[in-house]
């Protein structure tokens, strides 16, 4: 079971939340190919290690936030609003793998 | 035309309280309560103006802390969100909130959209302790906590109103008599009177 840090709520269980996927894909411009928007909306990394994603608080505030976690370890390492720029431990430079 | 009569899901809550009226021999642990005055209007707070509305209506909008007036008790949701809960009734606190925050946001009733459910009695707190996750041992909550979360998979608005300690949950209606089931199983080994308010 994870705990999730909301940004608003404060720490919560796992159960409040939804797991909605990367949160570091971006939007093609309106006039990219099919092949960009097709790679856009079904093709997804499956990483090992740090991820930055988003999770619905679904049963508490509502809203959408990002979550850095180890999809190995299960650690959060930071979480934060839809408008943070959350970078991975192994982006950082730091000592976490 | 084909007239549609509504359906509450309580709405034969008279019979319910007939079969479920009280559990146990003795003082009961839990006293529950079904409050079918309270008034729910629900606040929003258009883009920007979150802080704008808290400061007309006097409301505190950092979470977990309600903010009580005489006249009603605001329970912060999400940023520029409350739930305004009252026992007067629910046009007369409508117009008056929307009233005074004016094109700084806008109200929704919701009396008919949920149910609350009064947890009081010696084992309140035990009683929660069966189903929610949040930690709300007195020394780290107190009257006027105030969270969203899940109880028995239904999402739920707790409300704190004592520190006796007794506690408000306001339910779904769709979800309220499974929510009620519930309830009434788990307080079943406290022993319990129920009753409406």
């Amino acid at each position: 079971m994870h705990q999730i840090d909301c940004p608003w709520c404060g720490t919560r269980d796992e159960a409040e939340f939804q797991y909605q996927g990367d949160a570091t894909v971006q939007r093609p411009k309106p006039d990219a190919d099919e092949e960009t928007f097709f790679r856009y909306v079904y093709a997804r990394e499956n990483p090992k290690g740090w991820h930055v994603e988003w999770w619905h608080h679904v049963a508490g505030c509502r809203q959408w936030i990002k979550v850095v976690r180890n999809t190995l370890t299960h650690e959060i390492d930071s979480t934060g609003g839809p408008q943070s720029k959350l970078t991975k431990p192994d982006e950082k430079g730091g000592t976490k793998s | 035309m084909a007239e549609f009569e509504t359906v509450h899901p309580l709405g034969d809550l008279d019979q319910l309280l007939a079969d479920h009226a009280h559990h146990g021999e003795g003082a009961p642990g839990v006293q529950l309560s079904i409050r079918t005055q309270a008034a729910c209007v629900q606040l929003f707070s258009r883009k920007g103006r979150h802080e704008d509305v808290a400061k007309a209506l006097k409301l505190n909008a950092s979470p977990g802390v309600a903010s009580a007036s005489k006249s009603h008790t605001a329970l912060p949701l999400s940023p520029g969100q409350w739930m305004v809960t009252s026992n007067q009734s629910a046009d007369r606190l409508a117009a008056k909130l929307q009233a005074k925050i004016k094109d700084m946001g806008y109200v929704s009733q919701q009396g008919d959209a949920r149910v609350c459910f009064r947890i009081a009695g010696p084992s309140a707190r035990d009683l929660m302790a069966r189903g929610c996750r949040l930690d709300l041992d007195e020394s780290r909550v107190g009257t006027g906590f105030c969270a969203q979360t899940n109880m028995a998979q239904v999402g739920v608005l707790l409300h704190q109103i004592s520190d006796e300690p007794a506690y408000d949950l306001y339910v779904y209606a769709g979800f309220a008599r499974s929510f009620f089931h519930w309830l009434s199983h788990t307080a079943a080994q406290f022993g319990y009177r129920i009753d409406k308010l």
